[in-house]
């Protein structure tokens, strides 16, 4: 790769993520999205893609293969089951896959938490939505305090989860409960997943129930708004809603506003993702460009 | 029905009676029934001939959770406690797509459910794809019930009906979550899904509006195959349509359930003794529950959280009405709560 071009990127899956992402891609100047591929039955978001100026193919992962020259970068924003399918056949040709499906193939990470890990991996997993959003608070009060339960409760605007994602439901669920465990060391961990019909529309929201003895609210308080902090850095809408503590138990409210995209303000569940997604792929390209004024890194 | 008032009048129809007693009376006892109390309603409800005895946690398979409650029982000894007690009944379970997944479904069929409910909010039953596709292929009979069904349209509940078969349901229906309808609002949905499906067409009623078995009567005379009916009420909220009323009213209207009345009023009476501390009432706050059209399960929450911020639970219900929350999002009871705390200027 010439180190003084863009790091060239393609977008697997034209659904909701998908076209978010292209345009999150566009807007940052280390990334060149080359192309967006989807299927035959997602014309909708091809055509979007198009109008956004980007090329466009509709064979799935074998528009991929056939490109003329491999891709640096691509984004698997398809779903759980295809992805191990995609990082076989893009694994033997040196691509980066930044997987934004529940797969629980790659190495998770979470900004905030483990940016640096990525660097390492080929494969890297967003985890969820509700992951992104719920780990990097988890993650600072499980380091304070020896947490017997965590219980994560996402609600997303029924017209911000496309049919990938309800399709995936299990993987969705499983993955987040994989990852919370990983990230906390703790055991006993349940993730639910809502979706409210409500309209005006919802914002995306997280609510985390934590049991530990000696929660305190101030300390709690502080970790909470210290790792919020460190989110809104990259997604400005993440805001902390409620925060209670009522005997051995701490109650956390997060609602994530979407900024930037073309994406409604409730989508926050798509900016989260989209957005460490993007975070990681310019990361990835500073570690092979000189970095410029401004950039993340 | 033996000893059944003479026959009414009209043909006679069979009407396909599921009791959810062992399930949504959970709501009404924040889901800690235990062994015992499931082992003598189900061999009640048994002897009685109820077909079908529906058990779990009241917000279905693998719910159990700080936000709606912990279950003093896992799924696990729910299920096989109730399997033991059955020998006629099909024993069913219910699991929302979020909560629930293919392993709960599949534990669940090794235990011995026969019937498997999958519950949606009225307007997403794409959700259900995944859960009737695997259902189908384990050789269950698969029922897709659509949530808080007062909150759509009836052509629009007939083309989520209409999805549910064509993913595999073997009978779709609607659930008045929030005990929210008069008799022509069920008339007016039953007629539109069966129009639109071949299978047998569920209703599942509320009784915050003291309409639950007049509701489910228009149900049946507009269709509906299976009528959803719990011992004493026992259920969420205001209750749900009373099984030992049910029963003998559709069975005086000409419609056929198999259910010995002296049995079921037997079983009636000891789930009145056995299962709750007093059969469900209309309250105060259930009617504004249902006048508001909130889920009818949030009841003891709100009345807990209202009490906590010092805030009048029925204002709660309107707002919660309000913001169109649905079942599952207890974490917004809360939210609200204190919102209107700050709102009426009062200090946490």
């Amino acid at each position: 790769m010439n180190r003084d071009e863009p790091v060239r990127v393609a977008v697997l899956g034209a659904g909701l993520i998908g076209i978010d992402l292209l345009t999150r891609i566009q807007r940052s100047p280390s990334l060149d999205c080359r192309l967006v591929v989807g299927r035959n039955d997602q014309a909708r978001g091809l055509r979007s893609a198009a109008e956004l100026g980007c090329s466009t193919a509709a064979n799935g992962i074998e528009s991929l293969i056939a490109a003329p020259s491999p891709f640096d970068i691509v984004f698997d924003a398809t779903n759980a089951l295809s992805h191990a399918e995609h990082w076989a056949r893009l694994q033997p040709l040196g691509t980066t896959l930044i997987d934004l499906t529940p797969s629980m193939v790659g190495h998770m990470v979470v900004p905030t938490v483990n940016a640096g890990d990525a660097a390492a991996h080929a494969n890297v997993n967003l985890i969820s939505c509700g992951g992104q959003a719920a780990i990097p608070i988890l993650y600072r009060l499980a380091k304070r305090y020896q947490c017997d339960y965590i219980e994560l409760v996402t609600t997303a605007a029924t017209r911000s989860v496309g049919r990938a994602t309800r399709l995936n439901l299990d993987e969705y669920i499983g993955t987040t409960q994989s990852a919370i465990r990983a990230f906390t060391g703790v055991d006993h961990v349940k993730t639910i997943v809502n979706l409210s019909p409500a309209r005006p529309a919802a914002m995306f929201r997280v609510a985390l129930s934590i049991v530990a003895p000696g929660l305190e609210l101030e300390p709690v308080r502080s970790l909470v708004a210290a790792a919020a902090d460190e989110v809104r850095a990259f997604v400005p809408g993440y805001r902390v809603t409620a925060c209670t503590v009522t005997e051995e138990r701490a109650f956390v409210a997060v609602e994530v506003a979407a900024s930037g995209g073309r994406i409604p303000r409730y989508a926050g569940n798509l900016d989260i993702i989209n957005s460490a997604a993007v975070l990681i792929a310019q990361q990835h390209a500073a570690s092979r460009v000189p970095l410029t004024a401004g950039e993340v890194s | 029905m033996n000893q059944s008032a003479p026959a009414g009048v009209g043909d006679s129809r069979q009407v396909l009676i599921y009791d959810p007693s062992l399930r949504d009376g959970h709501h009404a006892v924040r889901h800690r029934l235990d062994k015992n109390q499931l082992r003598a309603y189900a061999a009640a409800a048994d002897a009685a001939g109820v077909p079908v005895v529906e058990v779990g946690h009241g917000n279905g398979l693998a719910a159990s959770s700080l936000q709606v409650g912990l279950a003093k029982l896992t799924d696990a000894e729910m299920q096989t406690v109730v399997r033991d007690a059955l020998s006629h009944s099909k024993m069913a379970v219910f699991m929302l797509p979020g909560w629930g997944t293919t392993t709960d479904l599949r534990e669940a069929i090794a235990r011995g459910a026969d019937i498997v409910r999958i519950g949606v909010h009225c307007t997403e039953s794409d959700l259900t794809e995944r859960y009737l596709d695997f259902l189908r292929e384990a050789g269950v009979e698969a029922q897709g019930v659509l949530l808080m069904s007062h909150m759509a349209s009836p052509q629009r509940l007939a083309e989520e009906c209409a999805q549910m078969v064509r993913f595999g349901a073997t009978g779709v229906g609607i659930f008045d979550s929030a005990g929210h309808y008069l008799p022509d609002d069920v008339s007016e949905r039953i007629a539109a899904i069966t129009g639109a499906v071949d299978v047998p067409v569920i209703f599942h009623g509320h009784n915050n509006l003291g309409m639950a078995v007049a509701n489910s009567v228009a149900a049946v005379a507009a269709g509906s195959g299976i009528i959803d009916g719990c011992a004493r009420g026992f259920g969420a909220g205001a209750g749900n349509t009373q099984l030992e009323v049910v029963v003998p009213v559709l069975e005086r209207l000409g419609y056929t359930t198999g259910i010995d009345l002296y049995a079921l009023l037997d079983a009636a009476d000891i789930a009145e003794r056995e299962l709750m501390p007093t059969p469900p009432t209309i309250s105060s706050v259930s009617l504004v529950s249902g006048l508001a059209g909130v889920f009818s399960g949030f009841k003891d929450r709100v009345l807990d959280v209202a009490r906590r911020e010092g805030v009048d639970p029925r204002d709660v219900f309107f707002e919660l009405g309000r913001r169109q929350i649905v079942a599952g999002q207890e974490d917004l009871i809360v939210d609200v709560a204190i919102a209107l705390r700050e709102a009426a200027g009062v200090p946490a």
